[in-house]
Order: structure tokens, then sequence, then C-alpha cells
């Protein structure tokens, strides 16, 4: 009985990383598979990955959306998560509240991308109407959401304003669970506002911030629905992050072999910060007592 | 330096908590509060510190009116029942921080650290996290941060009830020779009644809506106010007998369970229960004022024969419940003596310790007017 479920795992993970690991040394593509007959290449599928610039270009883009996508939606999260604590004290007003900027994070993601495309064309989409509505554009003048300049920022804000609220959640029942009475003897000390978030609130959210910041960070690492919908990655690959081009490369083109050279590499980078992670998590739960 | 005036405090919820309750704690008394858990105790404290707000009446901290007073403001030191240890902060952290609220120089904080931490023997843990040190040291770590604080008052809420009996006993002695917490005015909360009796200058006894009975230990202890006050304190609890006054042509008799415990009582409380004649009563007997007489021997006090029905041996002493006629009665027991259950037991009755409660409002009989 315990073969059948092995056989599934063997048959949907196993085989097709194998396959994937032996045609990244391969030049397969549409044609080769199609004869069933591909020729060993050695690296080359792994040079012509490191060495394009679309590929570090990429690179480059998968920064910014971190640095601005992943930790502002932490670094907003915990900002609304404590608010929401400090200033929301009544309980039902807090459920509601949660439920209210939890509703983006309930669309299906392809979803949320139709709809900012919508909000944010340039010529009649909603957010420009708004900016002209308060003056800050005039006449004719029209921001192009999805400029070789913005289109990345497009796929950023999209992105926040879906996810921001996982965060906000995690920290918020962080927040809720810190013993009360650890800020009653604040209290006693005579603990300012500021000493209590400084020394207090962020020091023992600290783990829990970073594990919001865990999730966040191995979702956007795998980023690719927003922008197929969003931006196709353009205009002029300018909002393209290395598992699009991996997608492009492999499905759309049918470039297997080199398809699995980036599929290879964007595996090592994800899995060295994981480790990285891990090596963390394992110290927070050792602090915690959870492990020895 | 300061005392302490609640003056017809209240405080509730859906029921009342604290039902004007009034008291004044001197400085440098030590007054202890017991009562059973869930009665308030707690609130009472909060309600000192300025966690709570009062719904009436007054607090004064010396002869400042505090009772708006923010916490802090209040010169008021608290430890808490769970610690409160701030868990990421060092024990040396966690023990400075009232000192970095007032944003004193790193050398005073050091200092002042430094000696508390000797004085309570946690000097050489001072590096550690609160979940690597034992409860004990989380104990005088919070001890320890109430004591840098140099308050007017102290509030101590249960802090060795959670204990091992080992280390509370330790912790205890401890308390007994701080002269930090002799100085001022330290109002101290237990469910202990031992701690209660041991610890404090004055104590009361806490009941539904306030303090039920203030006095020194001993005073409290040996004339409870009500059969409340005689419950709280005292381990095994006081024996309780619904009892009947009968007079025949000896005198007056206390009367249990249909004459199964039958006794004259002691010259001084028979004239007070000679007025209640025929009525009910309840009768308070404490198990170490309860002997087993040695087979055979002569007895110059009322007896009463029963069978053992359990009988623990605890070492220093042992507790025999016995089974007389359908009542049960706890007796304390040396420690060399042992039992069988069902063996047969005569009990002489220490009766001039005995307590007599109204049946009605469990008010002492003995005390007050009659």
């Amino acid at each position: 009985m315990v073969g059948i479920p092995i056989l599934v795992i063997v048959l949907i993970v196993i085989y097709p990383t194998i396959w994937m690991f032996y045609h990244a040394f391969h030049d397969t593509n549409m044609m080769s598979l199609f004869r069933q007959d591909w020729q060993p290449v050695g690296f080359q599928n792994f040079e012509a990955v490191l060495t394009s610039e679309r590929f570090r270009n990429s690179l480059w883009h998968l920064a910014i959306y971190l640095t601005f996508g992943a930790c502002l939606q932490v670094v907003l999260g915990t900002i609304l998560a404590l608010i929401l604590y400090e200033s929301v004290k009544t309980g039902w007003m807090r459920v509601v509240l949660l439920i209210i900027m939890v509703l983006p994070m309930m669309l299906p993601p392809s979803i949320t991308g139709i709809l900012w495309r919508f909000l944010l064309q340039a010529s009649n989409g909603a957010v420009n109407h708004i900016l002209l509505n308060v003056g800050i554009l005039e006449g004719t003048e029209r921001i192009d959401w999805f400029s070789v300049d913005l289109s990345l920022w497009s796929l950023v804000i999209a992105d926040t304003w879906q996810w921001t609220a996982l965060p906000l959640l995690i920290v918020f029942s962080g927040r809720v669970s810190l013993p009360p009475a650890v800020y009653e003897a604040a209290k006693v000390d005579g603990a300012s506002g500021y000493q209590v978030m400084r020394r207090l609130t962020l020091p023992m959210l600290r783990e829990i911030i970073a594990i919001a910041f865990i999730l966040r960070f191995m979702d956007a690492y795998k980023f690719v629905d927003k922008v197929y919908v969003m931006t196709s990655g353009g205009p002029a690959q300018s909002s393209e992050l290395p598992v699009y081009i991996a997608f492009q490369t492999g499905i759309r083109e049918f470039q297997v072999g080199l398809a699995a050279g980036y599929a290879i590499i964007i595996f090592v980078g994800a899995a060295l910060i994981i480790t990285l992670f891990l090596q963390y998590l394992k110290r927070v739960m050792r602090n915690a007592g959870v492990v020895d | 330096m300061a005392r302490l005036v609640l003056d017809e405090i209240c405080k509730g919820w859906d029921f009342p908590v604290l039902d004007r309750l009034s008291l004044t704690v001197e400085e440098g008394e030590f007054f202890v509060i017991v009562g059973p858990s869930g009665i308030g105790k707690t609130t009472l404290l909060r309600c000192v510190a300025g966690l709570e707000r009062l719904d009436a009446g007054r607090v004064f901290i010396g002869d400042r009116d505090a009772t708006t007073i923010k916490p802090y403001r209040r010169g008021v030191a608290m430890t808490f029942e769970s610690y409160a240890l701030y868990p990421h902060l060092s024990v040396y952290e966690n023990i400075a921080s009232p000192l970095r609220a007032r944003r004193l120089p790193k050398a005073t904080i050091d200092q002042t650290v430094a000696s508390v931490a000797s004085l309570l023997k946690i000097d050489h843990l001072l590096d550690r996290r609160p979940h690597e040190v034992s409860g004990g040291q989380k104990q005088r770590t919070a001890l320890g941060r109430t004591l840098v604080a140099k308050p007017d008052i102290f509030l101590l809420d249960e802090p060795i009830s959670h204990l091992d009996a080992k280390i509370r006993h330790e912790l205890r002695r401890q308390f007994h020779t701080l002269e930090e917490l002799r100085r001022v005015a330290t109002l101290y909360v237990t469910h202990d009644y031992s701690e209660a009796l041991s610890l404090g200058d004055r104590i009361g006894v806490m009941g539904k809506g306030g303090l039920i009975q203030v006095g020194s230990p001993r005073d409290v202890f040996e004339n409870p106010a009500d059969l409340f006050a005689a419950r709280v304190l005292g381990q095994p609890s006081i024996n309780e007998f619904q009892a009947m006054i009968e007079r025949d042509a000896n005198g007056i008799h206390v009367s249990v369970a249909d004459g199964a415990i039958r006794f004259p009582p002691a010259g001084p409380h028979a004239s007070v229960l000679g007025r209640r004649q025929d009525m009910g009563i309840s009768v308070g007997m404490r198990p170490q004022h309860l002997s087993v007489l040695p087979e055979g021997a002569e007895a110059n006090r009322p007896t009463v024969t029963g069978s053992v029905d359990v009988y623990e041996a605890l070492g220093a002493t042992g507790v025999l419940i016995a089974k007389v006629g359908d009542q049960q009665m706890t007796v304390i027991t040396p420690p060399e003596a042992h039992y069988q259950t069902g063996e047969p037991v005569r009990i002489a009755l220490d009766r001039d310790h005995f307590l007599y409660f109204d049946r009605g409002d469990g008010r002492n009989l003995m005390v007050g007017p009659h």
C-alpha cells in the first residue's frame, strides 16, 4: 500500500527532475525532441545562462522586486498590524478590519494581475484618473505604467496590494500572543511608548517578522503569475524575473535544454537561500526551547 | 517612604470584586493578604499599582492622592504572579529596566544592579536569558527588578507560590531578611496561609467583596472573625460540623450528628453557647486540637471513638482522617504513630481551642457582641 504514493512521487517528481538534469547537459529543443535525437553539450547551457545579459538583468529585477516588494510588504504589514492592535481595541472592529485587509489575498494572483492591468492602463485606467482628479497629472499628461522604466514597479504595486495582508496577519497574531503581564510590568517600570516598542514589542516579534519575511521571500522568488498576465516580462524584457525566463524558454520556445539550465541555476540559488533560512529557524527554535 | 491608604475602593466587572475596601498599610509594614484563588487579591494589587481604574474610592500613597496618577508616577513596584520577565532580555537587563526607563547613567545602573543581584544571589546569572534560569531564579530576578526601583510601596503578587517547596522555604526566609522590604510599605498577596502567618506583620483575610478580617497573624489564626477566615488559614483545613446545643442535668452539651460527637464545651464558651440552647451552630475544630489517644490511656478531656478512614504519614507529622458516626474528622498525629485503615481510634478533643460559628452568617460567636 505504501508503494502507491511512492510510485506517484517517483512519477511526478523524481522522474521529471532526473529528466531535467539529463537535458540540462543536452542541446534538446523542439526539433530534437520530435526526432528523439539530441546531442550532449557539456556545460554549454549553464554557460549560456550565466553569460546572458537577459539573465543578469532579470537578477537585478529580482533584487528590486525582493527589496521593494517582499521587504516593503513585511514592513507595511508590521506597521499596519501594530497600529491595528494598539488603536483598535474592540473585538469585532478588529475582525472586520482584518477581513477587509485580507480580502485582496483571497483573490487569485492572476485575477489580481488582470485587475491591476486595467487599473494602471495609461489612457483610461483608474489610477491615472485619480491622479488627474487630485491634480498630480494635468491636461493630456498620462503616466505610462507599463513603460520600460515603470513596468517592474507596476508589478511591485500590484503584488504589495495583494500580499501585505499576509505579514499583517502573521505579525498581528504574534502581537496578540505576547504576554500582557510583560507590558504591565513595563507600565509600572515607567517605560515610554517608544521604549516599549523599541525594547519590548519589536525584539519579541523579531522571529515572527522574520518568518513572515521568509514566507514572502519564498513566494516572491517563484513569482511568475502577475508577470505573465500584467507585462509578459516586457516591454523589452524590462520586467522579467529569472523564473519567468525559464518558463518562456522552456514552455514557449521549447528550448528544453537551455530552460533546464535556467531551472537548475534557479534551484541552486533557492537551495542556498533556504539553507540560510533554515539555519536561522533552527536558531530561533533552539532559543524558544523547541529543539535542542 | 510612605504609607499606603485605601479609602473605600470599589472595583468590579459584571459583579463586584472589591466592595468599599479600606485599608492602611504603614511605612515599614509587611502586610499580607490571604484568600482563596479568584477572590480579587490580584485585582486589589492592580488597583493600587494603577493598572486598573477604580470604579469608586481613593488611593493615597504618602500624602498624595494617587487615584488617577499613572502607574510609574505612583512610586510603586510590583512583581507579577507570572513574573512577567522580558523574555528576550538578559537577567541583567531585566533587573535594570526600571532604571533604563528613568534614563540613569550607565555606571549607576551597573552598580545598582550588581548590588541587588548579589543580595538576591543571582549575580552569576546576569548574562542568562529568563528561559535559561530556574523558577526560583526567575522569581528572584523579578524581585530584583522591583528592588532596584526603590519604590515607596512594594506590591508582591504570589511571588513564591509557584515554586517547589524547598525553594519556597528558602525565599520565604529571604523575605524575612530583606531590609529593603522591611523599610517601606509592602502589600503581599498569597493564597498560602503559611506564607501569611510567617511573613506578615499584619494579615488581612480576603473574601467576597473585600477584607473580612485584619489583624496580627496570631490573632487572626486563633480568633477568626468567621468560618470563612477559619477555613482560609490552616492546613489541613479546619474540621467543620453542624452541631446542636443541648441542655441536660449535667449542663449544656455540643452535639454533632445525633450525638456521635458530644461533649460539654469549655467554661468560657459555655456561657455564650448557653444562650443558643436548642439552636443550630457550626463548630470548628482545627486538626492540631484533636489527638489520637494511645490504647488504654486515661483521658482528662472529652473523647469520641471512630475508625481510621485514611492515614497519611508525612514525615514530621501524620494526618489521619477518622470516621466518627457519619462524620469525617481530620486529626494531626505524631510522627512515630502508624495506623491501619479500619482500626478503631479514640480521639481526645482539646475543646479549649474549639471555635463556634453562627450557622447563618458564619460569624464567630466568641468574637464581638454576643
